[in-house]
């Protein structure tokens, strides 16, 4: 009876201390945690879940990245943590976010974000000077909008090269072109830019980021009036899905014969057989529609700095560059010659240094707002 | 004594957790939005808010529209859900079994994917319109497409709540007692006088209770009305993510959600009488 007692005694003992050794062993080697937010579309989180994260943890093993896909509920809220983690000193729980930092105005007023600099990520140096549009974040990679049309429906003579001629094609193809929600879609929202664009004189510089009412009071009704000029020739009499990726379906089912899609989408789109053989794109000799740069905003107080910024860095070398271009068709954010001249050969198409990059920031409430009061509904903007 | 104590105690202590999270999580945060939104600029009582929202074109379109939607939902649910609920009840057929079956698939099937099937199903060249060109090209020149048109959001708004209406209406028939309907056939009473004498007044609080429910649901519903539904009007569930997330005007989202959370309550009360008479046995 004792002795079984104390055996059972020992037994446990034993358990406990291993245990508690194993605990600790685990520990020691427990990767320290970045968290990562991106509301991309899904090739975008795709891509980061299934290629980049695991890229960058084979080659370093001291870091865990956890992503989180904010595509449901938005970058907003885990911003405004943040923001509130600042001001009680508390970890805000992100380490990494896939946004443009200037399209949340509070936070760079609340100096949230973190202003990489080439000491901390050396890498930086090889960011070539297009993408350096902020200093709150580092850009690494680039899009442009463009249209992609079906090249077995639409004659090679009849492709317009301007956008006035798409204007003008569109009028004579009524249901073949469409567009997304400028809100709900990159592609639909710089279609809608470009259309600003074209009713001011073709300049982007004059759209410089710092907000400017007397422009917006000008242009834009101009702007929705333009596309209040199609707005009775778009795909169903007028009706716009609510994502770049309806578009493209509607796209590849044949419905439309022509659109405006992202550059990245449409590629791999055409790659992976999912939009047809003859799907060809198009980007306007005038003036490009805008696309941009996406980039990588770290608020400074995130507990794992070190971590993140070693991230960025990593982002930003050769070989994660060139998995940008080779799997989701996206452009470089360093010189296109320090990728393979096999990759630069492969995406001859759309390698360009004219993209125009819409300001947003202020601009965007405005614009979204109008669209949608008079170019959805088809009201005078002036009414 | 103690044992007692602690036994007659015991439920408290069992629904205090439900009701400090019923009132943590919705009551408390509910009624601080709407105070917020009766604070005017300077802190004072106000209206202007709610004036706003009034004045508001665009505002005053989606509320309009979504009582349009989920009205006309409304029906075209009873139309279908009624008289499917009576065959259920009344018939014992294997079909009529198998009909049970498919009339409650949608409730295993989440809602963004059921979306995303009826765009497949009914947009332009979907499976529809390809299936009635098969029969007659000409028809199919003919073929009106629901996607992004309110019509869209109905019919989704429909399709998602068919299986719930069903399983409560069919629970409502359930009670009426065959008996009653056989001494009503055995006196010679005709099918609509059983019908419209005994069948509907029975099954009353139960299509109400169904109204209420669904009411509730598609009035503040977004990923059908969203994916379905047009760019303009838009319904509230859409229109107050825009203005939050596009907009960044949280407080005239938290209006929008005010007034939706006050029509939603409203129904919610019609709800609590239907339900609480029952209890009572009171009609």
């Amino acid at each position: 009876m004792r002795t079984s007692k104390f055996v059972l005694r020992l037994a446990l003992l034993g358990v406990v201390v291993m245990l508690a050794l194993g605990i600790s062993v685990v520990s020691a080697q427990e990767p320290s945690i970045i968290n990562l937010y991106s509301s991309g579309d899904t090739n975008i989180t795709d891509w980061l879940q299934n290629i980049i994260i695991p890229a960058f943890e084979a080659e370093y093993p001291q870091y865990k990245v956890q992503f989180t896909n904010s595509r449901a509920a938005g970058d907003e809220p885990i911003i405004d943590r943040a923001m509130a983690a600042l001001q009680t000193d508390d970890d805000p729980q992100v380490e990494v976010m896939d946004i443009d930092p200037r399209g949340f105005g509070a936070s760079v007023e609340a100096g949230l974000w973190y202003e990489p600099t080439v000491e901390e990520i050396p890498n930086l140096a090889n960011v070539i000077e297009a993408a350096q549009v902020t200093p709150l974040a580092a850009s690494y990679r680039g899009s442009q909008v463009l249209i992609a049309y079906n090249s077995e429906v639409v004659a090679e003579e009849d492709v317009p090269t301007t956008f006035a001629e798409l204007i003008e094609w569109i009028k004579a193809n009524p249901g073949q072109f469409v567009y997304c929600r400028p809100d709900r879609g990159g592609s639909g929202g710089n279609f809608v830019r470009r259309a600003v664009y074209e009713v001011s004189g073709m300049d982007p510089a004059v759209w410089t980021p710092e907000f400017n009412q007397e422009l917006v009071d000008e242009f834009y009704p101009q702007a929705m009036a333009l596309l209040q000029e199609i707005h009775p020739f778009i795909y169903d009499d007028g009706a716009y899905p609510a994502g770049n990726n309806p578009v493209l379906e509607l796209f590849a089912s044949g419905e439309v014969s022509m659109i405006s899609a992202w550059s990245d989408q449409a590629i791999q789109g055409i790659d992976r057989g999912f939009l047809p053989e003859t799907t060809k794109l198009l980007q306007f000799t005038d003036l490009p529609m805008p696309g941009g740069y996406t980039m990588l905003a770290i608020p400074k107080n995130a507990a794992n700095l070190k971590g993140a910024q070693d991230f960025v860095n990593w982002f930003l070398s050769p070989e994660a560059q060139a998995l940008v271009v080779e799997v989701i068709g996206g452009f470089p954010a360093i010189a296109w010659d320090q990728l393979t001249p096999e990759l630069q050969e492969r995406f001859n198409s759309v390698i360009t240094d004219n993209v125009p990059t819409w300001p947003g920031g202020d601009y965007n409430p405005p614009l979204t707002e109008l669209w949608y009061e008079t170019v959805a509904t088809n009201i005078d903007p002036n009414s | 004594m103690v044992a007692r104590s602690t036994r007659s105690l015991l439920p408290y202590i069992l629904i205090t957790p439900p009701i400090i999270l019923v009132f943590g999580l919705i009551f408390f945060p509910a009624a601080q939005s709407f105070v917020r939104t009766l604070t005017g600029v300077d802190g004072s009582f106000s209206f202007e808010r709610y004036l706003e929202f009034m004045n508001d074109r665009s505002s005053v379109t989606s509320l309009i529209f979504t009582f349009q939607v989920t009205f006309l939902s409304l029906i075209g649910l009873f139309a279908i859900c009624y008289p499917l609920a009576l065959y259920l009840r009344f018939s014992n057929s294997r079909v009529a079994y198998w009909a049970q079956m498919v009339a409650l698939l949608p409730l295993f099937v989440p809602g963004i994917m059921s979306a995303y099937a009826l765009i497949r199903f009914f947009r332009g060249r979907g499976l529809l319109e390809t299936i009635i060109y098969q029969l007659s090209p000409v028809l199919s020149e003919t073929y009106y497409s629901p996607y992004v048109k309110p019509e869209g959001i109905i019919i989704g708004s429909i399709w998602e709540s068919i299986p719930f209406t069903v399983l409560v209406l069919l629970a409502g028939l359930r009670q009426v007692e065959s008996g009653l309907i056989e001494s009503a056939q055995d006196v010679g009473a005709s099918r609509w006088t059983i019908f419209f004498q005994i069948i509907l007044p029975l099954t009353r609080r139960a299509a109400l209770i169904a109204f209420c429910l669904n009411f509730i649901a598609i009035f503040g519903s977004y990923t059908i009305p969203y994916l379905l539904g047009p760019a303009a009007p838009q319904t509230l569930g859409v229109l107050m993510q825009r203005t939050y997330q596009e907009y960044a005007q949280p407080l005239q989202a938290e209006t929008q959600a005010v007034i939706t959370f006050a029509v939603c309550a409203l129904v919610g009360l019609l709800y609590v009488r239907t339900v609480s008479s029952q209890r009572t046995g009171r009609n």
